[in-house]
């Protein structure tokens, strides 16, 4: 078989502007998103749970044919553009018609086109001027334009309403390709990550899928972050103080909630996660002196609190969930549920230290050997994280309008119906002067009946009588009052 | 209240003339409320509440759906006027059940699928008297009040304690989505109901019928016992926490299942009771012998009484009892609340079949008060072009909401994919219509398959598939 290699785009774009492999394509993009939904899904799930769900050999299938990671396979994107390409192809297959019978509308009421129009009437006139002049007047008071055509003696009206909806399906048909050049846009110069800010850190480096990381131009830093809670104890509320930090200076700062993101430069840091960290922000404690007056003082780890002219006191070891083996502290969890706490008083004068220890699930009073102070747990405040979902997305802008330009298609492609009015003054089978009203609608042909019912009603009202003339009157049996030789 | 519901149907064959449905319906629905009423009257709650509301709900639903069903068969008009009386009066303790719970959150009733389903129903019954009213298919009630039916039972089972909502359904965008998907849903189900009229007018044939209805029921029981039978005979459901009011957990996303012994028999006889009429129809048709279709009725009216066994032996034996587990050492109590999809799928199947039988038995005199194929054709368009557009909005709304919550437009979640996928198919009716001039009966069974997807993506996807879109 001898391919003729020229022939293959033209061949190709025959294929492809053909409505039904359209139709093909997007099966096979529905199917294909539909197995993404059923099949589970590398990026979105636990590898011990795909793991626990296939055996070795099915996923290394699964894999291959890129089934376990379907919306960013190359086949599913080839798809995708396939889809994208024949909405282009089909359209510009069909846009030079519509174009035409846009630009250059039928005006004209010649014997050819009454016959074929299946929407007409024909009222009884006495003078073709008249006629025409009363059904001008109609028509313009239901608010439609009116165009008076003329070919050669013969005169003739046409009247139309929302040309333009016959090409709202190319405006939907761009407005969906510029949500695809939206999503490629982000697809290729877009990215997401993550990034993990406790209270008064400032960072500038996000981590992405696959360990990588990148670094921003700017830092972000966090003043606070916390989580509100409903009564119920389920959560109603994540917050983080942010601000943008750019040569040393805060250039914004915000404070983020779930739903309402800091924007700079088109990144956006969302609330994503908030959680512990496991360390200590501040312990506060009484001390209570060997005599005299106990003192409130609040802790942080590591930080020497000077308690009076001879001692001071450090936070020197924190344990969230503590268990005690040989005599020796060790660590069970994260969880702030048994914690434990590790006092070092210090002589200032002989440099002598002592270890306080605190539990306060057991006791509130401190233990431990013989010191000049003792020490009473009174609250403890835990360190948190936030989590920011660091995204940039240049394309959403696209998408957006690609959505409000869909909306607008849509409603004018499925609300805004193309009415055309012809009216002109014709002799009837009988050789009577008539007045032919012929409409047409591109859609809803049954409300437009009606439209086009109080469009003639109007014009009967106009031309000064009430004639009951059936629809597609040729069997009118009526006479005219007069009876004037036809203009034409 | 089911089994009330279902029972005044059954009946209706027989009530040829006059105002013998009226009475009973009217008479099973004083009835229902007279001991609603004093069993409220014991308690010390106060009367208006949204439980008493649904429950009014649910009975005028279900008197009308009756009403509707025995217009179809009689075509006693004036059943009509009680049957849109009926479905106003649910209409309204809908409207106050909708209300009442907007007032008690503080906020529109979006935030579960509790209180979508409440959304939806509202909507559907909207619509109902809308589509009956505006376009006069008058009929449209006995397909649509079933499904309001069957979802008033699903909700009387799910969880709907007002919960707070959680951080990510803090947002404006939540409302327009949710209204925009109720909306799309409510119109698609429209669509559904007038296509099914619309073959029903198109003169497809009662057997054609009769295999759809067969597969249907025959889907729902199969892949009940396909994942449910146990060993010996016994039926798994989950196990329920009546403190917590919710099931029981064994590890994340891992429920806990009991075995109710025996149960898991008259499943399998309901399930080959549901395929036999499809298996004599094909037989039918391979033979060319139309007597098997005779059998295959038989087989369906039997089949409806196994089912009724079935959901009666359900509802007895899951109430409120404990078994065993397999999975783990003890006795477990379970609830009907913890089983909400086995039980609407029952009923959905009973309904489906009796909607059936009212087409076998009353074939010509529903045919004579439909409007026409034409008129019906046209409908179903129509209605799916107000779907298609709000179906647009729902996604363009969940994607900007998503933008703003999770930083990603669009993540090809199992929701919103499937969201796509509904929409995908909606757009090919309309392409195939427009440039194809596909109408009548290809049209139809799109309008059908969409409804279907529609189905699959509001339910289906919030049990079957995980993801994101958590809460409903």
């Amino acid at each position: 078989m001898a391919v003729d290699i020229a022939s293959i785009p033209r061949r190709l774009y025959k294929t492809l502007s053909n409505l039904r492999t359209g139709i093909v394509l997007l099966i096979l993009a529905g199917v294909s998103a539909a197995l993404g939904t059923f099949i589970l899904q590398r990026p979105i799930t636990d590898l011990q749970q795909l793991q626990a769900a296939y055996s070795p050999e099915t996923l290394r299938v699964l894999d291959r044919l890129g089934l376990t990671d379907v919306f960013h396979s190359w086949w599913f994107l080839t798809l995708l553009t396939l889809v994208s390409l024949s909405i282009v192809f089909v359209s510009v297959d069909r846009f030079p018609n519509s174009w035409r019978f846009y630009a250059r509308p039928y005006r004209r009421t010649d014997s050819h086109f009454r016959n074929a129009n299946p929407t007409k009437i024909e009222l009884p006139i006495r003078n073709a001027e008249d006629g025409l002049n009363a059904a001008e007047r109609a028509v313009k008071k239901l608010g439609w334009p009116v165009e008076r055509i003329t070919e050669g003696t013969d005169i003739s009206l046409y009247s139309e309403r929302y040309r333009f909806s016959v090409m709202a399906v190319y405006v939907i048909h761009a407005s969906l390709l510029l949500i695809f050049l939206g999503g490629i846009v982000d697809g290729i110069v877009g990215y997401s990550g993550f990034m993990a800010l406790q209270k008064g850190q400032t960072a500038n480096v996000i981590e992405m899928k696959g360990e990588r990381t990148k670094t921003l131009p700017f830092g972000v830093k966090c003043f606070g972050a916390g989580q509100e809670n409903y009564a119920d104890g389920s959560p109603k509320k994540w917050w983080s103080k942010l601000a943008v930090v750019q040569d040393g200076k805060e250039v914004r700062s915000k404070e983020i909630v779930v739903n309402d993101p800091l924007v700079y430069h088109g990144l956006r840091f969302y609330q994503a996660s908030f959680g512990r960290t496991g360390a200590i922000e501040s312990l506060k404690v009484a001390a209570v002196p060997e005599s005299g007056i106990p003192q409130e003082i609040t802790l942080a780890m590591n930080q020497p609190f000077q308690l009076d002219s001879n001692n001071e006191v450090t936070l020197a070891e924190f344990i969230p969930d503590f268990f005690i083996r040989d005599n020796q502290v060790f660590k069970r969890s994260d969880d702030p549920v048994n914690p434990a706490f590790r006092l070092m008083v210090k002589n200032l004068a002989t440099g002598a230290e002592t270890v306080q220890w605190l539990f306060p699930a057991y006791d509130p009073a401190s233990q431990g050997q013989k010191a000049n102070y003792r020490f009473q747990y009174q609250a403890m405040q835990m360190g948190y994280f936030t989590g920011l979902q660091v995204s940039f997305e240049p394309g959403q802008w696209l998408v957006w309008a690609g959505c409000i330009l869909m909306g607008v298609g849509l409603f004018v492609a499925f609300y805004m119906v193309h009415m055309r009015l012809w009216v002109t003054a014709i002799p009837d089978n009988n050789g009577k002067l008539v007045l032919w009203v012929g409409g047409q609608a591109n859609k809803n042909k049954d409300r437009f009946e009606q439209k086009f019912d109080e469009v003639v009603e109007s014009i009967r009202a106009e031309l000064g009588r009430a004639l009951i003339t059936p629809r597609s009157a040729h069997k009118s049996d009526e006479k005219p009052e007069l009876t004037l030789v036809a203009t034409k | 209240m089911a089994t009330r519901a279902r029972v005044m149907q059954m009946e209706t064959p027989s009530t040829t003339g006059g105002n013998a449905l009226l009475v009973l319906v009217a008479l099973g629905v004083a009835f229902l409320l007279i001991t609603a009423l004093l069993g409220a009257a014991k308690s010390n709650e106060p009367l208006y509440n949204e439980s008493n509301l649904l429950y009014v709900v649910l009975i005028f639903y279900a008197g009308a759906g009756a009403l509707y069903m025995g217009f179809g068969v009689t075509g006693v008009a004036k059943y009509v006027k009680f049957a849109s009386v009926a479905t106003a009066v649910g209409f309204a303790a809908n409207t106050l059940a909708v209300g009442h719970r907007w007032y008690l959150a503080g906020r529109p009733p979006f935030a579960s699928i509790y209180e979508m389903l409440l959304s939806f129903v509202w909507t559907l019954a909207a619509l109902t008297l809308v589509t009956e009213k505006k376009f006069g298919v008058k009929i449209i009630g006995s397909i649509t009040m079933p499904l309001a039916v069957v979802c008033v039972i699903l909700m009387q089972l799910l969880p709907s304690e007002v919960r707070p909502l959680v951080p990510a359904l803090q947002s404006t965008w939540l409302h327009v989505h949710v209204t925009l998907a109720m909306l799309s849903y409510a119109a698609c189900a429209v669509s559904f109901a007038l296509a099914m009229m619309f073959l029903i007018k198109d003169h497809v044939t009662t057997e054609t019928f009769l295999a759809w209805t067969s597969a249907l029921v025959s889907a729902i029981y199969v892949s009940i016992v396909a994942t449910r039978f146990e060993k010996w005979g016994g039926l798994s459901v989950t196990a329920w926490d009546a403190k917590e009011k919710s099931d029981i957990f064994l590890g994340k996303g891992m429920r806990l299942f009991v075995t109710v012994p025996d149960l898991g028999w008259l499943f399998v006889m309901a399930a080959t009771a549901a395929l036999l009429p499809l298996v004599l129809w094909a037989v039918a048709r391979w033979r060319k012998n139309d007597s098997y279709y005779d059998v295959a009725n038989k087989v369906v009216f039997v089949g409806i009484l196994l089912q009724t066994v079935v959901l009666a032996a359900f509802l007895m034996r899951v109430r409120d009892a404990s078994y065993a587990s397999p999975f783990q050492e003890g006795l477990y109590p379970t609830s009907l609340a913890a089983s909400p999809f086995i039980l609407g799928g029952l009923v959905a199947g009973i309904f489906a079949s009796l909607l059936y039988l009212m087409l076998l038995w009353r074939r010509a005199d529903l045919e004579a008060l439909l409007p026409s194929a034409n008129t019906l054709d046209r409908v179903t368009y129509k209605t799916i072009c107000i779907a298609f557009p709000l179906l647009t909005g729902m996604i363009a709304a969940g994607a900007y909401w998503a933008n703003r919550t999770w930083g990603s437009y669009w993540s090809w979640d199992p929701k919103e994919t499937w969201a796509a996928i509904t929409w995908l198919i909606y757009a090919g009716y309309l392409h195939m219509r427009v440039t194809r001039g596909w109408r009548g009966r290809r049209a139809a069974y799109f309008a059908i398959l969409g409804f279907g997807v529609v189905i699959f993506t509001f339910l289906g996807v919030t049990y079957l598939l995980p993801g994101l879109h958590a809460y409903a």
